[in-house]
């Protein structure tokens, strides 16, 4: 009756592995999980074991494989992921698979970084169209109100030079106008005024649809903003100021026809970058695709052949006789099960058996 | 009012300390240390960092790993556990927060004033700002040509705002004036820090307050040091010393005539702490005073954690990883410019 609470009875074996078959035999006795390897080398750091180099190959592979996953996963392709679990890969296929890994990680960024721009120079142009459409209405109420500015008495101590310029104030006046975050609008608003002493208007009206920021990417509302000023220090603190708070600044046309030119031109360029962007998602998407399928079959092949050799590292090299020795727990009713799996792995390298030794 | 921080402090922080206890269990130590110092190469170094606490910071790095970009992700890394903390956290330990990051607000924003009078673009300075000391307006900083200036028009919403008023001139900002206005800006700081914390009382003041003391110490000595040779006159580096360490009034008053180490020195003889700190000086190591100065902190820093239930953990906390990531990069500057005579140079801490 007590054997119902008692554990199953185990035994410590040896196992010497040939170099050549070791990476077959550790496959064949992951696939059955039926032992534990004990850590031989536990005085020796991570970085001076022998097959350092060979995890630091299946890192490189593990990290192509998360890009590959992200992309996959941003581009809303489905992954399928099989029912079975693949076996590790033989040592020959390693190569090969690390080369077209790495092929597809150059494609992948190239294309990918083609698309970010392509798609950035539109968001730009989508800005600057809308940001001339709303400052359209700023204007007219604007040349309303500019003569009487012209009574504005200096209160900066300029020399009597820059007095006489001020008389001429249409000549002296500057306009800076872009899109700005919702959020920081208030904040703006207030260090321009503390700044410029009052010597500017701002205008501004909320954008009615979010646009993306070609930063973060994500949907944000806008604020499209119009600064006149005058004087040409003012101008400057006004861009250092709109830098600070990552403003996208477009230049301001100064009359009507140029305004309705920027505004052609805009648009043809927006229609011919949509139909090139078009293009790009599309060639993209077919890349994914292709690499979507065999994308979880390698992910768990990786994962194998690193835990492969970690355990690999665990065992203690004989130089005498070339071969690997490992300290095992193993259930002793699964001895001949140990063998037999033992024998699968070097048969399939055609090399002679290995020899358990049996330890309790 | 009774000492009874046991009964109420873990209402509103009991987690945040046992997170930031956890968090210093895994701090490196000397065995890593030494597995550090035996690394060939940056990879190694890399590999051995994957089995602390740091685990795969740098997984996504492409080739080929450089010091500063291990430097910046541990920065990452630290910003990210910093702002845990303060985003969970309940009053007074949020202004404690906005207090520990006002430090790193001053250095970001001398640097950016420095980069300006240089002629350096803003974007190359941002790099180097470091994340804690972050701030919207911060990047506006380079259009103030005085000190009122940029009190008024950019910093007068900030958390730093109130350390200006010793620091009002229209004087306008070269060198030498921003480095001054760095010194001034701390010192009011430091006051400002000490004060709260004497406010806060309890086990916080007890264990707070000798550290903000050897910390204004620490500056005074220093001052002293780097102005021998410059034209800083002996007032004007009067003013500069915080006035809440040991060494004030006496110690900051000859401090303020002492014209070479040796003065210098001397006037540390007096203090019991500082005597054998200067003592270390030289010898065999090649110790600098800054050296010294580290260990020391480090050592105040350890003990904080002996006592529960107030902020100073969190600080200390804070200053020992910087302590550590500055260790790290040591070692993997010696390893990549193979210089390793003095790889054993760092401060260990656990």
């Amino acid at each position: 009756m007590g054997s119902l609470f008692r554990s199953e009875t185990m035994c410590l074996a040896q196992l010497f592995l040939q170099s050549g078959t070791a990476y077959e035999c550790l496959s064949a006795l992951g696939e059955r999980g039926l032992v534990q390897f004990r850590d031989l080398n536990q005085n020796v750091s991570s970085f001076q074991r022998k097959f350092v180099g060979e995890v630091k190959r299946c890192e490189e592979l593990e990290r192509i494989l998360v890009y590959l996953v992200q992309e996959i996963n941003r581009a809303d392709i489905p992954l399928p992921e099989g029912e079975t679990s693949p076996p590790a890969p033989p040592l020959k296929q390693v190569l090969e698979m690390q080369e077209q890994l790495q092929k597809l990680e150059v494609e992948l960024r190239e294309v990918t970084k083609n698309k970010e721009k392509l798609r950035k120079n539109l968001l730009e142009l989508i800005e600057y169209t809308h940001m001339l459409r709303v400052t359209k209405t700023f204007v007219k109420r604007n040349v309303e109100f500019e003569p009487t500015y012209e009574e504005f008495p200096p209160l900066e101590n300029d020399s009597l030079l820059d007095y006489s310029c001020m008389q001429r104030l249409g000549a002296k006046l500057g306009f800076v106008s872009g899109l700005i975050h919702q959020g920081k609008v208030e904040a703006f608003e207030k260090m321009l005024w503390r700044v410029c002493k009052g010597y500017t208007i701002v205008t501004y009206a909320e954008l009615d649809e979010s646009l993306e920021d070609p930063e973060t990417g994500e949907v944000i509302k806008w604020y499209v903003f119009l600064i006149s000023f005058w004087g040409e220090q003012i101008g400057h603190k006004v861009k250092k100021i709109c830098d600070c708070y990552h403003c996208h600044v477009y230049p301001y046309p100064h009359t009507a026809e140029e305004r309705e030119e920027i505004q052609e031109g805009l648009n043809t360029r927006i229609q011919d970058l949509y139909t090139v962007l078009h293009k790009t998602e599309d060639y993209l998407r077919q890349v994914l695709c292709k690499a979507a399928e065999s994308v979880y079959t390698r992910v768990v092949q990786v994962k194998k052949m690193k835990a492969i050799y970690h355990m690999l590292n665990m065992c203690s090299i004989d130089v005498t006789n070339k071969c690997l020795i490992a300290e095992v727990w193993c259930p002793e009713a699964d001895l001949h099960e140990l063998r037999r799996a033992l024998e699968e792995g070097s048969v399939s390298c055609l090399a002679p058996q290995p020899g358990i030794k049996k330890r309790e | 009012m009774l000492e009874c921080s046991e009964l109420y402090f873990n209402v509103d922080h009991g987690f945040l300390e046992g997170l930031v206890r956890g968090c210093k269990a895994s701090l490196l130590t000397q065995q890593d240390y030494i597995n550090l110092a035996q690394c060939e190469t940056l990879e190694d170094l890399k590999i051995h960092l994957q089995t602390t606490d740091y685990g795969n910071f740098l997984a996504n790095q492409t080739n080929p790993l450089t010091v500063s970009k291990i430097d910046t992700e541990m920065r990452k890394r630290l910003c990210r556990e910093f702002y845990y903390f303060r985003n969970n956290s309940l009053e007074p330990l949020s202004t404690f927060f906005t207090y520990m990051t006002c430090s790193y607000m001053i250095d970001n924003v001398i640097l950016l004033m420095n980069g300006a009078l240089q002629k350096k673009s803003v974007k190359e300075i941002l790099v180097k700002c470091h994340p804690l000391g972050r701030f919207t307006e911060m990047e506006a900083v380079n259009i103030a040509e005085t000190p009122s200036d940029l009190f008024n028009a950019v910093l007068v919403e900030t958390p730093l705002a109130p350390f200006f008023q010793d620091c009002m001139s229209e004087n306008t900002l070269d060198e030498l004036n921003i480095e001054l206005l760095r010194n001034k800006l701390y010192k009011s700081y430091l006051e400002a820090f000490y004060k709260f914390c004497k406010n806060h009382g309890d086990v916080t003041a007890e264990v707070m307050c000798p550290i903000l003391e050897f910390e204004a110490d620490r500056r005074a000595f220093i001052i002293t040091l780097n102005s021998f040779g410059t034209e800083l006159s002996k007032e004007d580096r009067e003013t500069l010393y915080p006035t809440i360490g040991k060494l004030c009034p006496e110690g900051l008053r000859l401090l303020a005539q002492a014209e070479d180490f040796d003065q210098m020195k001397r006037v540390a003889d007096h203090y019991g702490v500082y005597k054998p700190l200067f003592e270390a000086v030289g010898g065999n190591g090649g110790k600098t005073l800054e050296d010294v100065f580290y260990e020391h902190e480090v050592q105040i820093n350890v003990l904080a954690f002996n006592r529960q239930f107030h902020y100073g953990v969190f600080y200390a906390y804070v200053k020992l990883k910087e302590q550590e990531m500055r260790n790290i990069v040591w070692i993997a500057e010696c390893i990549s410019q193979r210089h390793r005579t003095k790889i054993n140079s760092y401060i260990p801490i656990l």
